[in-house]
């Protein structure tokens, strides 16, 4: 009779886990089979009428039960607990489509980048960075770099004046960044590198002109320095900044702290040399000056002439920032407008 | 600086093309800024011989021609009303493309079919007005392109002379330089031979002022006729964009461009000889060809007679005493002004010349007599009359060209090349140097300059010279030599560096302004400091140095603001000028100012539509500052006028420094400037800032027994400033209080007003023991006892 019993509790308890729903039905399930007070413990107080052989294989019957009970009761927690956990799944959909939440990063000022840029590279070559006041005097502005008065080469800088200082001297904006040199030869000897960025302001302002613009200065001066050297430097830069093989081209020019003067042109970028609006139809663009330090300059910073010689080079920074991430309006450079800011970043 | 084609060939015989001379120049240094056929839209302007001229049949004041050209005849409709049968005119063909723009096509003119123009010289591009159609000179072959018949059939090079070289602002010194790139020979300029039909005619001169006029010619010419010059004449100066005048105007002109030596040309009636060349008197006048009365000082230099002032000097002839069309007699003047003294003048007066752009960059003091020579001849050929002798005075003041020695061992050095001695030597005297060897251990020449190469002195102006000659391209490039030490880093740009990282990464954009704004938005920002005001501003909105930068960033959002970009992040790194006021110094001081409004949020499906506060802007400036010092800002309350009074702060840093301001812009102020959000700016000085090293900050050990926290909320007056509350905890001296921040801040219901509920939590922490418990609650009773006696709070 008990077996018949527990075969029937058998057949229904493993029915009834295999319908829960739940993991709480499955444990009201096992307590109502396997408690205290559970099915089976009523099975088994009729064991006490059972004699000994036949309570030993009951007995076998019924540990047989519980395992393949509680193998069950695990497969079945297993799938209620997988079925559950899909459920909330199902529940937890995004719309990976959706962008994600804005963590706009902030923007560099194009001609921050470029300058950055510039100034990578010419201290990767072994050229430390260098700077100079805005505010600069008549000597160092102009004198120094053997620009007398009344040259007229005054005329190709158009300088804002300030009103004297109290001893009397002239002051002005500095009209490129070339007194960096003077500032940084004063007093020193060489070998002597720098390489200097910053502000430059000229009174002049029009479609392509905005009366302040940056430039980055460079110079050496050592033993043994020649044009050949500035040639090859230059090169190299542009090569580098462009991140493209380029023609270049020197050309004589005119400044009058450098004796031989040049001015640095490099195939256009837009064209490749065939002749466009941006390059004048001439395939070339003009982007640097350079050329061999004047002697007056050396003398004018009680450097011996005769023993060494320098280059020195100047780039206006817009200009190559324009050429490079393709802006056509210089004033908008000054503008600060937002989209503008965030297009070329 | 425009030359023709044909003009150059004066000079010289070279067998370039355009294109090739102006690339030969170019890369020489005289750089080719345009070329253009004279031509350009006259392509299909022929001339043609008007067969018949009869009234249109539908059209009172048109008329109907018939028009041969060469083998065909076309018919044109015409409105002019100067033209008759026989006359030679120039017609636009249909598909002409005129100067003017005018485009001619087959027309239909009132039913009557029209297969092109006649057109006016405004039409052909050769005059801004004209009367009529243009009729030519009869003997013009009709088929002729009206361009050969006009003198037009040439090519214009503009070249860019720089400063260095006034001597190629002729013709005859492009020539010049041609000549030394393709070792062709100059055509030689003889002097013509002059007859002296007036020797009585005497130009007598006073040369007073040597110094401002080393060398001064004149000559009279009695009984000119003044008129028209001939038409090649005429030609030539139209092409490089000169107007023809009259025909003696026209010769001082010519040469001019020509020989690059300005002269000028007096009306003898209008002055009492002798002519003197001496300074001005103070606060004489002379009202210039321009029309403008000058008021002169001593420092410039004159032409005068007994009487007046007749010129300035080298840069402008005056009013009263030119050449006009009833001039008869005149006195020529060809001279040699100082270019300093000559610069000098014209930049006092502001006054610009063709004159004084050539005489301030050096004219050629040896080529006077042979300029007055050519004047002369070609005013006796083009307006006759008869010449005096020339009076030629020299000051004595003008120098020859010192001589230059020069090493080609040197040359080769300082160049980059490899050259020999007898190479440079060719090209210096293909120049025009006379080159002489100076015997010596190493090979050294002397070479004597040309007397209008005023910018060759020194020994690196020949290097120049030969290399350029030789070709920049051809000299072999290499690399300096540097040690190979890494530069050292220079500390104000490593912090600049480290200010925009930061800053671009809490969502920041660099804005970049002029170091210049207008005194009423500096006034607004920095009342305090007399700005430095620019003695030549471009406008008044550029005119006085800026003292602070928010100035320029506000109205940077201001403009973003009015086009709808309404949420800003913006930030300016760079310098302020301020005076100091002990000595009117202008330090440079390196500042940072940021501007922030619209919503915390950028636009977006999860965003929570929240605007920018205080805190926003105060919690990147604590991320700044941290970042960049290790230490965060403390801010004080206070701070400039301008500023919210309740919402703004002083910036002080760990060491108790003031180093700028933060805040929101006062409502009043932004109303005034009718920015349509709330701004929230602050500005301070990265100087002195005490930046952290790049190593590590001292080991700190944490201690390895438990922390614990306890929380405290209290009821305390609404402004009661937390940062107070957090340092007079952390004052205690208690030893264990590891941490004290304030996590809750709350008013409204079950708060009564006035006051706040303000929830501090702690962490309290030994480092050599578990806390027990009684010291923990020691520690919380001291705690709560300190805020409620200082604050006046009460325990929640």
């Amino acid at each position: 009779m008990l077996e018949d019993d527990l075969a029937k509790l058998k057949e229904s308890a493993l029915a009834a886990l295999d319908t829960a729903a739940t993991p709480a039905d499955l444990e009201a399930i096992r307590v109502q089979t396997l408690g205290k007070k559970g099915d089976l413990t009523q099975i088994l107080r009729g064991l006490g009428q059972m004699d000994e052989s036949q309570r030993a294989a009951f007995g076998a019957l019924a540990n047989a039960f519980k395992e393949s009970f509680a193998n069950r009761l695990a497969e079945r927690s297993e799938q209620l607990k997988l079925t559950e956990m899909n459920q909330k799944l199902e529940r937890e959909w995004v719309d990976v489509t959706l962008p994600g939440r804005p963590r706009p990063r902030g923007t560099l000022h194009p001609v921050t980048r470029a300058q950055n840029e510039i100034i990578a590279i010419f201290t990767a070559m072994g050229f430390p960075p260098a700077s100079g006041p805005e505010v600069e005097s008549d000597w160092h502005n102009f004198e120094a770099l053997n620009i007398p008065p009344d040259h007229p080469a005054r005329e190709m800088h158009d300088t804002f004046y300030l009103p004297p200082a109290l001893d009397g001297r002239k002051r002005l904006l500095r009209t490129h960044t070339s007194p960096v040199q003077i500032r940084v030869m004063e007093g020193k000897q060489p070998p002597l590198r720098a390489i200097a960025p910053g502000k430059v302001f000229r009174c002049d302002s029009d479609l392509t002109h905005t009366p302040m613009f940056h430039q980055v200065e460079g110079f050496m001066v050592d033993e043994g320095v020649h044009f050949g050297q500035l040639k090859g430097l230059l090169e190299t830069f542009l090569i580098r900044f462009f991140e493209r093989e380029l023609p270049v081209r020197f050309r004589p020019s005119f400044f009058p702290f450098t004796e031989p003067s040049a001015e640095v042109d490099m195939g256009c970028l837009f064209c490749d040399g065939q002749g466009c609006r941006v390059c004048k139809r001439t395939g070339w663009l003009e982007v640097l000056g350079c050329g061999l330090i004047h002697p007056n300059v050396l003398t004018n910073v009680g450097i011996d002439r005769e023993r060494y010689a320098g280059f020195a080079f100047g780039m206006g920074v817009e200009r190559l920032a324009m050429l490079k991430y393709g802006i056509n309006d210089i004033r908008a450079l000054f503008d600060n407008d937002t989209r503008f800011l965030t297009r070329h970043a | 600086m425009k030359i023709t084609l044909d003009w150059l060939r004066d000079h010289i015989d070279f067998d370039l093309d355009a294109t090739t001379l102006g690339a030969r120049l170019t890369m020489a240094g005289l750089e080719l800024d345009a070329l253009y056929r004279l031509d350009q839209g006259l392509e299909m302007v022929q001339v043609g011989r008007l067969e018949t001229v009869d009234p249109h049949p539908n059209a009172d004041r048109l008329t109907l021609c018939q028009v041969r050209i060469g083998e065909s005849c076309l018919q044109i409709v015409c409105g002019a009303k100067n033209h008759r049968p026989g006359d030679k005119v120039a017609v636009a063909r249909v598909g002409a493309n005129l100067p003017n723009g005018m485009e001619i096509q087959l027309g239909q003119i009132r039913g009557v079919t029209s297969q092109g123009m006649l057109c006016s010289l405004k039409e052909l591009g050769l005059a801004t007005e004209a009367e009529g159609v243009l009729i030519l000179d009869p003997a013009t072959p009709d088929g002729l392109p009206v361009a050969q018949a006009l003198g037009r059939d040439d090519m214009v090079l503009e070249l860019g002379v720089t400063p260095n070289r006034g001597d190629c602002l002729g013709v005859r010194g492009v020539a010049r330089e041609v000549a030394a790139l393709t070792g062709k020979g100059l055509i030689p300029l003889e002097p013509p031979t002059l007859p002296i039909e007036a020797p009585e005619a005497i130009a007598e001169v006073r040369l007073e002022d040597p110094i401002g006029c080393p060398r001064y010619a004149g000559r009279l010419i009695r009984g000119v006729k003044v008129g028209p010059s001939p038409a090649w004449l005429r030609h030539r100066l139209e092409a490089v964009g000169l107007r023809a005048i009259n025909n003696v105007v026209d010769v001082t002109n010519y040469l001019l461009l020509d020989l690059n030596q300005p002269l000028h040309a007096f009306d003898l009636e209008q002055l009492t000889l002798p002519v003197v060349v001496r300074r001005a008197g103070e606060g004489e006048i002379l009202r210039t060809l321009d029309g403008v009365e000058r008021t002169l000082t001593p420092a410039m230099t004159v032409i005068a007679d007994q009487a007046r002032v007749l010129a300035l000097a080298g840069i402008m002839g005056g009013a009263e005493s030119g050449v006009t069309e009833a001039t008869t007699d005149i006195f020529l003047e060809v001279a040699y002004f100082d270019p300093i003294a000559t610069a000098r003048t014209g930049r006092r007066l502001e006054l610009v010349s063709e004159s004084r752009h050539r005489f301030e960059r050096g004219t050629d003091p040896e080529a006077i007599a042979l300029v007055m020579e050519r004047a002369t001849r070609m005013i006796l050929d083009l307006a006759g009359g008869k010449a005096g002798p020339v009076t030629l005075i020299d000051g004595g003041t003008w120098h020859a060209p010192a001589e230059i020695f020069y090493r080609p061992e040197r040359v080769n050095r300082l160049g980059g090349i490899d050259l020999t001695a007898e190479t440079m030597n060719g090209m210096l005297g293909a120049l025009g140097c006379q080159v002489m060897p100076i015997s010596g251990d190493e090979p050294r020449f002397m070479v004597i300059p040309p007397s209008w190469r005023h910018d060759l002195k020194r020994e690196e102006d020949l290097v120049e010279e030969i290399v350029r000659l030789y070709g920049y391209d051809r000299v072999p490039t290499s690399l300096p030599r540097v040690p190979a030490s890494p530069p050292v880093p220079d500390p104000q740009r490593v912090l600049a560096e480290r200010v925009r990282e930061i800053l671009v990464g809490l969502g920041y954009q660099e804005a970049i302004d002029y170091a210049f704004v207008g005194p009423e938005i500096q006034a607004r920002f920095d009342g305090a400091i007399t700005p430095v005001r620019l003695l030549n501003p471009l406008s008044e909105e550029q005119s006085v140095l800026r003292t602070s930068l928010i100035a320029g960033l506000i109205e940077s959002a201001q403009r973003n603001l009015n086009r709808g970009n309404g949420r800003l992040r913006l930030f300016e790194l760079g310098r302020v000028f301020l005076p100091r006021a002990e000595d009117g110094v202008l330090e440079e001081v390196e500042r940072l100012a940021c501007v922030l409004c619209g919503p915390a949020e950028e636009l977006s499906a999860h965003a929570a539509s929240r605007a920018v506060d205080f805190y926003d802007l105060k919690g990147d400036l604590e991320a700044l500052l941290h970042g960049l010092t290790g230490i965060m800002p403390d801010l004080v309350a206070g701070g400039p006028a301008f500023l919210h009074p309740l919402r703004k702060a002083v910036i002080h840093d760990g060491n108790g420094r003031s180093i700028g301001w933060m805040g929101q812009l006062h409502p009043a102020e932004q109303s005034a400037l009718d920015l349509r959000r709330e701004l929230f700016v602050l500005e301070l000085d990265l100087a002195g800032l005490p930046v952290k090293g790049k190593g590590g900050s001292g080991e700190v050990v944490a201690s390895r027994f438990p922390g614990i926290q306890s929380d405290f909320t209290f009821l305390m007056p609404e402004r009661t400033p937390a940062g107070a509350v957090v340092a007079e905890v952390m004052a205690l001296d208690t030893g264990l209080i590891r941490q004290a921040r304030v996590v809750a801040i709350y008013t409204g219901s079950g708060v009564p007003e006035g006051s706040k509920s303000l929830t501090l939590s702690t962490v309290l922490q030994a480092d050599d023991r578990t806390l027990t418990d009684a010291e923990s609650k020691g520690v919380a009773e001291r705690i709560i006892a300190r805020v409620v006696e200082r604050f006046g709070a009460a325990l929640r």
